[in-house]
């Protein structure tokens, strides 16, 4: 603590930069360095492997990047509101088994499967958001039991094996020629049009700003008007929405049969994808832009290590590596921010 | 008994709780009380069910006392997390299924492969667990990481090397074969032949580890000053705890007693296997739902052994008559409803708890 300072006449002597402006910058400093990051690992990983910078490469890492960054804008804005969700391996399994099952059971159209996969998961996220909001108990115990609940709902529609011979009708979003448009994978496309639009809400509507109120002091948005139990709510079932649509490009991504260990971890790698992209974890800070760099990144660092010939398992070993150091450089940030 | 006549004019604001009601406080205020309760509830069930022919095996003592090998490393891995959670500041460890894992590898290649005594590779392992856990602790403690990400990235990288170090291959040689002895049941001595048999590993590991983390969380300075900087941080700092210190060491020992289970897991498969700890829905998961269940408040500064241990039988013996009750292999299933099931209510009672009676215990 510093001695109280004086407000003397001298005060406008030293240029002081002023820092009241409500929005922060719309590229932030954990961005810029993420962008240079990725920057300098595909440099790297085009010197060390010929076969990076081609369009077999990159293509397919795009395509995978969709699931991951698009559940990533769902778990930003819980984040944001200073929740969590483990659950969504579970939802994913759920959405997918029920999806897949579908397409087997019956003729549907395009339009109708993914609705119908985003119809279930905006269920499923309702139940972890009316437990949370009007529950009132921390994100992380209920969505660890819902988590398992999940698991069991998900299990039970599988009927113990695998959905055989799923039809193509979802290929618009896989890796092969059928998920591309003008060269750009349509997964990837969507993923970018749904993240634009998510930064715009949270950045310049009200409504967007609600979310970080509730995370930075829900007590004081609750007496500033913000109806917190509501929003809460809503983050839940916006995620749940884009697990539907994250189910739907891992079914398009693999191949004809679903397993049951389909969505197996995917939480924690969503949430290393958000927090790599420099939202805080206690809530109140954060940006989907940061999280659509922060899954590419993870994505980058398993392709690569899969095309430099390594054990496929070390890619997880830098994902720990790459959290631990872009969380770090965040935290160094904070401190400085606080000495201004 | 003296002050029988003036006690109702000396507070007339308070009229005598009715039994029912003393109950019910008891039941929602007392953690303990509750776990009993529900576990005589479980048991009581699956006996009457029993009795009905409903199940499709016994279950009985026998049986009950077979199912508590599952106990060991739940109940370990959930005292872990205790120590971690009531440090507080959001303390949790999603890696102690992954130390498990590195650890459980480390000690397979020191005992099974390098012939090193058994002594030296259980000294082995809990050096190895305790380091991994102080690497949580400096992550968590000095660089002021949240938890809660600090361990996710340990829990990717221990996973990742615990597969690398031995190029994806279990180590299942003579000298880790022959470890599974220490998983047998054993017959107590003196009592013994009225009560079932008991798994070894409950004398040997568990019971030694409850009773060490009893003794310094209610026994020791270190154990009131663990509860002082999980109420509250600052607070404690000005009635001059070492704060990084303290929380540092709660992830140490963390670490440690995940060391020990590692060692139980691979007495208990006959094999160290780099995947012990990530199997199914890894080890963090129903740890921490065992402490939740067991009363660990989760902003920390609460928290009792007693509640773990309980907690853990009633998983245990939950999950043991799971199976009998459904036919088929649906079994499996109905556990992962069970444990989500009794977690969120648990968590939904914390939360009623706190607002009618100003929290638990």
């Amino acid at each position: 603590m510093s001695a109280p300072t004086t407000l003397g006449p001298d005060l406008g002597a030293k240029p002081v930069k002023v820092r009241n402006r409500v929005l922060s910058p719309p590229v932030s400093g954990q961005e810029l360095v993420l962008i240079g990051v990725i920057v300098v690992l595909w440099a790297i990983l085009a010197f060390a492997t010929p076969a990076f910078l081609t369009s077999g490469s990159i293509l397919p890492l795009l395509a995978g990047v969709a699931p991951i960054a698009v559940m990533g804008i769902g778990m930003t804005v819980i984040i944001i509101t200073g929740g969590i969700d483990v659950s969504i391996a579970g939802m994913l399994m759920v959405c997918a088994v029920i999806t897949a099952k579908t397409m087997v059971g019956y003729e549907v159209s395009l339009p109708v499967i993914v609705l119908i996969a985003i119809g279930v998961g905006a269920a499923l996220g309702a139940i972890n958001g009316v437990l949370i909001a009007y529950g009132r108990v921390h994100a992380i115990i209920i969505t660890f039991g819902t988590a398992n609940v999940f698991q069991f709902l998900g299990l039970q529609i599988f009927g113990s094996s695998t959905v055989n011979n799923i039809p193509r009708t979802l290929s618009v979003f896989g890796a092969g020629p059928a998920g591309r448009t003008w060269g750009i994978p349509h997964g990837f496309a969507i993923m970018v049009v749904l993240a634009a639009i998510m930064w715009w809400y949270l950045r310049h509507t009200a409504g967007g700003r609600h979310f970080y109120a509730i995370g930075g002091d829900a007590h004081a948005a609750r007496l500033a008007g913000v109806r917190v139990q509501r929003r809460t709510l809503l983050a839940y079932v916006i995620t749940g929405a884009v697990v539907g649509l994250g189910a739907c490009f891992t079914i398009a991504l693999g191949t004809a049969t679903v397993q049951q260990n389909i969505g197996s971890g995917r939480e924690l790698a969503v949430i290393a994808a958000v927090v790599i992209g420099g939202t805080s974890i206690m809530g109140g800070r954060g940006s989907v832009l940061g999280t659509v760099l922060g899954a590419l990144l993870v994505q980058t660092v398993s392709t690569g290590v899969t095309q430099l010939g390594w054990q496929s398992q070390l890619s997880n070993l830098f994902v720990g590596v790459f959290i631990v150091i872009a969380v770090g450089a965040d935290l160094i940030r904070q401190r400085a921010r606080r000495k201004v | 008994m003296t002050t029988t006549a003036p006690a109702p004019a000396a507070a007339p604001a308070q009229p005598a709780e009715s039994v029912g009601s003393r109950i019910i406080r008891a039941i929602l205020t007392q953690r303990i009380v509750l776990l009993i309760v529900l576990l005589l509830a479980v048991v009581a069930t699956f006996f009457l069910m029993d009795v009905g022919g409903y199940l499709t095996g016994p279950y009985d003592s026998d049986y009950m006392a077979a199912s508590l090998i599952n106990l060991v490393p739940l109940v370990m891995l959930a005292l872990a997390e205790l120590l971690v959670i009531v440090s507080g500041r959001g303390g949790i460890d999603l890696s102690v299924g992954a130390i498990v894992s590195l650890t459980g590898m480390v000690f397979g290649l020191a005992y099974g492969e390098w012939g090193w005594s058994l002594w030296l590779s259980i000294i082995l392992a809990i050096g190895v667990g305790g380091l991994l856990g102080a690497i949580n602790g400096f992550l968590v403690a000095y660089l002021g990481f949240p938890a809660l990400i600090a361990t996710l990235a340990t829990y990717y990288a221990y996973g990742s090397l615990a597969i690398v170090i031995n190029n994806q291959k279990p180590i299942s040689t003579k000298p880790i074969q022959d470890l599974y002895s220490t998983a047998r049941t054993v017959e107590l001595p003196l009592v013994g032949e009225y009560l079932p048999n008991i798994p070894l590993g409950i004398f040997t590991f568990m019971i030694p580890t409850a009773i060490v983390v009893w003794v310094i969380l209610a026994r020791t300075t270190y154990g009131r000053r663990l509860y002082a900087i999980g109420t509250h941080d600052t607070a404690a700092k000005f009635a001059a705890i070492d704060v990084k210190d303290t929380r540092m060491k709660a992830y140490v020992l963390a670490g440690i007693i995940s060391g020990l289970v590692a060692v139980v897991t691979v007495a208990q498969f006959a094999s160290a296997r780099p995947d012990a700890g990530a199997s199914g829905n890894g080890m963090a998961l129903p740890a921490i739902t065992i402490a939740v269940l067991g009363g660990v408040a989760i902003t920390g500064g609460i928290g009792r052994v007693a509640g773990i241990i309980l907690g853990g039988l009633l998983i245990v013996w939950l999950n043991a008559g799971i199976p009998l009750a459904i036919e088929g292999n649906n079994g499996p299933q109905y556990q992962l409803l069970a444990l989500g099931v009794v977690l969120v209510f648990a968590a939904l009672l914390n939360g009623l708890t706190n607002r009618k009676y100003g929290g638990s215990k």
